[in-house]
């Protein structure tokens, strides 16, 4: 490819067209008939939720997903995309939000290997160390061939990934999130660069929710929802946020009147948390947080994942210790007690794990739900306890909760994800507590498991619980809470009470932008 | 067409099934091993002779087995409750050499009255056992330092301890051998008059029972459990995930102590420098075969034994080395480890449909 002229001739057919794309995984609708163009030489903002088919569309674009139904026109023409070594031979490159980089291994030995099998003319480890350093010196990137890639920083990894799809020969260039796991400066240097390779002639597609990066960086944005185009292809400067907020999440729509909150009764106080981010992955940690859950409310903490939704959940669940802050139940400070000891002050909790932090797989049915009880000696004290009246707790808890499938002596393994959850929520909503932290509660099941779920946290939060409910659905925050919080980069960017709470406003405070 | 093998993990695998890819396991590492044995000179008839009639199935030979399983159960259940919690202890020689060296010093410096001293002699094998894995328990909670390597490296340690005692200060003045002098009557284990077996065989026992009913029935079993699948299921549910691994850890390194106790007191009445070797080995094996639950762990110490007494016939008789019987050891265990495989996974052929 060469830089500074246009790479295609006429600007009548774009660069790259999906023309009503299906894609389903099992029974959940990925991609409902949606259609998206790009054109030569410009930024091309795809916006929306998580979940929303963002990348999904674009995967079936690279070759990774193949479309239930649909057709992919490169130039106006029609191409047959069945894996990515189909979508390089097109010039489509993709930048995927985890690198794929072998992280002991050099630059060029990275460059070598995406070679492999491709016919680009990089043979050797010299041959991938001198295009390097040329496609650098062409598009402004620098990076060293000779040196590992564990050594990089993020920023550094990313601008390797870019290079690697650059070299590949992609004319077509999609981003995944690029800005995610970037500081602020760093992100500014790389929107930059992407405005540098429309600029000679790329097609650049910039997968993102920052509306920031929509209105500065983009010249047109196509708005995804549960699947949908929502806004196809609107020219990106004169949008106002909240056109594009509410584009983003959708209609204003009334909900159940929320449980209220007894502000008398103050459950769980957080103040100051802090938790750094975990090295070597992505997403942030937390920044002096402060939340206050009262007894008799559900409040929603809504934010696009990899905010520190999940180091928020393991702090209070005793997985993660925090750096600093403080961490109260019912006035007693419990920030580096044991889960023991902050179960018995009422403390509840649904990971978003279902089987990685809530119910153990290889253990039958009565032993998972009796775990707490065994430990704070409901079975009986001593070194035994009774078995019998576990199984025959489970057995009722069977029968109350409808948790189809399941005897006391069944794997666990065995049932299905809404009636495991039913089975941890049985576990954890016995009447005995009194603030309760719920995790994604509902990801992965089906609308039937979700209404029930929902059912029962409502129910807690009525009988006087004070819950805590962090998600990435925001019909599920607005379905449920009282309050809700947005939670962005770690800390809490704006918060609502339910009445004035709004899809835009939610939204915007989302994309950064409160 | 094109046909691609892909592995699908099965749902749940019934007991017909856990049986015939056990037995079959069973049945392909003694094949195995028979050729091996055939391919070493021993006559394929005195194989089947020696490695299950002579062992198993007559008086004299399976008091040996029994005289040999003793030591074998003790530190099969020690690397069983360890393995169970996903603590990898493969130092079982150097907590063996640890017990034997603190019964020794008991019987040596005549600690506790002569009525109970048998009984301070196993209890001192079983706490030096527990000592030589407190540090790295402690090392590994603490700092996350790697239990396999520590374990490990501290088999050499104690195996050093021992040199230095029986060179130095316990070697016998009678003799110019490094070994201690011989333990008193009443500091032994009696004989059972059958054989070479000694009481030792009824502690071991004693042992397996007590831990399968440790496991299966008490409030620390059921932690264990949890813990050994999931340590972070059994934090948030608020088990006690420390002091769970801490105790069966230091369970596991007492039981082989006492295994060196077993050795010193029972069969051989003073420390040697031979009497511990190729036991972490064996643990491991029989632990695994066992699939770390206790009863079973006995079970397969039994036929590790028999498997180690048919060797030394077939050493004395045929001129075959140690290390062949530790080969078909191991090949056993290959082939055992192989089945569970097909136990876990089914292989499937999926047609991809070809090209338009």
């Amino acid at each position: 490819m060469s830089s500074g002229q246009p790479l295609a001739g006429p600007a009548s057919a774009p660069a790259l067209e999906l023309r009503n794309i299906r894609k389903s995984f099992g029974s959940n609708r990925a991609l409902d008939d949606a259609s998206i163009s790009i054109d030569w030489g410009e930024v091309h903002a795809l916006l929306g939720e998580n979940g929303a088919g963002k990348s999904t569309i674009m995967n079936v674009a690279s070759g990774i997903y193949a479309a239930d139904d649909g057709q992919i026109l490169i130039d106006g023409e029609k191409a047959r995309i069945q894996s990515p070594l189909d979508a390089t031979r097109y010039g489509i490159g993709m930048v995927h939000q985890h690198f794929r980089l072998v992280r002991n291994f050099t630059v060029a030995q990275n460059i070598l290997l995406a070679c492999e099998g491709r016919d680009v003319g990089i043979r050797t480890i010299r041959d991938a160390s001198r295009e390097v350093a040329a496609m650098g010196e062409r598009v402004g990137l620098r990076a060293d061939p000779a040196v590992p890639v564990a050594r990089l920083s993020v920023a550094e990894q990313q601008q390797v990934e870019i290079l690697k799809v650059l070299l590949l020969g992609a004319r077509i260039v999609i981003l995944d999130e690029p800005t995610a796991v970037l500081t602020e400066q760093e992100a500014e240097s790389v929107l930059a660069f992407v405005r540098t390779l429309a600029r000679h002639g790329h097609a650049v597609v910039l997968i993102t929710h920052k509306l920031r990066e929509v209105t500065g960086s983009s010249d047109r944005v196509t708005v995804m929802r549960h699947g949908k185009v929502i806004l196809n292809a609107v020219e990106a400067p004169g949008l106002g946020a909240d056109d594009l907020a509410r584009a983003m999440v959708g209609e204003e729509i009334a909900t159940v009147k929320p449980p209220t909150a007894d502000t008398a009764c103050e459950r769980l106080r957080i103040s100051g948390l802090s938790v750094p981010a975990r090295p070597g992955e992505s997403g942030v940690g937390l920044s002096d947080l402060d939340l206050t859950v009262f007894g008799g409310e559900v409040l929603g903490v809504a934010g696009v994942s990899g905010n520190g939704q999940q180091q928020l959940a393991d702090c209070l669940l005793g997985l993660l210790a925090p750096a600093s802050g403080s961490l109260q139940l019912d006035g007693v400070e419990v920030g580096h007690a044991g889960m023991h000891a902050r179960r018995s002050l009422g403390l509840r909790g649904i990971p978003a794990d279902r089987f990685g932090a809530g119910l153990v797989e290889e253990l039958s049915v009565a032993e998972n739900f009796g775990m707490t009880g065994v430990r704070d000696g409901t079975f009986g004290r001593g070194p035994r306890f009774s078995r019998r009246t576990m199984v025959r707790r489970a057995a009722a808890a069977i029968d109350r909760m409808n948790i189809m499938g399941a005897a006391p002596g069944s794997l666990t393994r065995l049932l299905s994800g809404g009636n495991a959850q039913k089975l941890l929520l049985a576990r954890e909503l016995d009447g005995s507590g009194s603030i309760l932290l719920a995790h994604s509660p509902t990801r992965g099941l089906d609308v039937r498991a979700c209404h029930a779920v929902h059912t029962l946290i409502r129910n807690a939060a009525n009988a006087g619980m004070a819950c805590l409910l962090i998600s990435e659905d925001l019909e599920e925050i607005l379905a449920l809470s009282s309050r809700i919080v947005v939670l962005s980069r770690g800390e809490i960017t704006a918060s609502f009470a339910a009445g004035s709470a709004t899809r835009t406003g939610i939204g915007r405070a989302m994309l950064g932008h409160a | 067409m094109l046909s691609v093998p892909v592995l699908l993990r099965r749902q749940s695998a019934s007991l017909r099934l856990r049986t015939l890819c056990f037995t079959s396991g069973i049945v392909a590492g003694l094949l195995i091993s028979a050729v091996l044995l055939m391919a070493v000179g021993v006559p394929a008839d005195a194989i089947v002779n020696e490695f299950i009639v002579q062992v198993f199935f007559t008086e004299r030979g399976l008091a040996q087995t029994a005289t040999m399983a003793t030591p074998l159960i003790l530190v099969g259940l020690g690397a069983s409750a360890a393995l169970h919690l996903r603590f990898w202890n493969i130092g079982m020689e150097g907590q063996l050499w640890c017990g034997a060296l603190a019964a020794t010093g008991v019987a040596i410096y005549d600690i506790g009255p002569e009525p109970i001293r048998i009984v301070v002699i196993l209890a001192a094998g079983f706490a030096g056992g527990s000592l030589w894995i407190a540090l790295p328990v402690f090392l590994k909670l603490r700092y996350r330092v790697n239990e396999i390597i520590m374990t490990l490296l501290m088999i050499y340690v104690a195996y050093l301890l021992v040199q230095h005692m029986l060179f130095g200060a316990w070697q016998d003045p009678a003799t110019s051998f490094p070994v201690s002098p011989p333990f008193d009557p009443f500091e032994t284990l009696p004989e059972l008059g059958w054989g070479h077996t000694q009481a030792g065989l009824f502690i071991a026992l004693g042992a397996g029972a007590l831990l399968w009913l440790l496991m299966s029935r008490s409030r620390f079993g059921y932690y264990a459990n949890v813990v050994g699948h999931n340590a972070d299921v059994a934090r948030v549910a608020g088990l006690p995930v420390a002091t769970t691994v801490i105790l069966a850890v230091l369970l596991s390194g007492g039981l082989s102590g006492l295994a060196g106790a077993v050795i010193v007191a029972g069969d051989e009445h003073r420390l040697t420098l031979f009497l511990g070797e190729g036991y972490t080995f064996s643990a491991i094996v029989i632990a695994f075969i066992a699939g770390s639950r206790p009863i079973p762990t006995v079970i397969a110490a039994f036929a590790v034994a028999g498997v180690y007494a048919a060797g030394e016939t077939l050493k004395v008789f045929y001129s075959i080395s140690e290390a062949v019987v530790i080969l078909v050891e191991g090949t056993i265990l290959f082939c055992l480890l192989i089945s569970r495989f097909f136990c876990t996974f089914e292989i499937r052929s999926s047609r991809r449909p070809a090209s338009p």
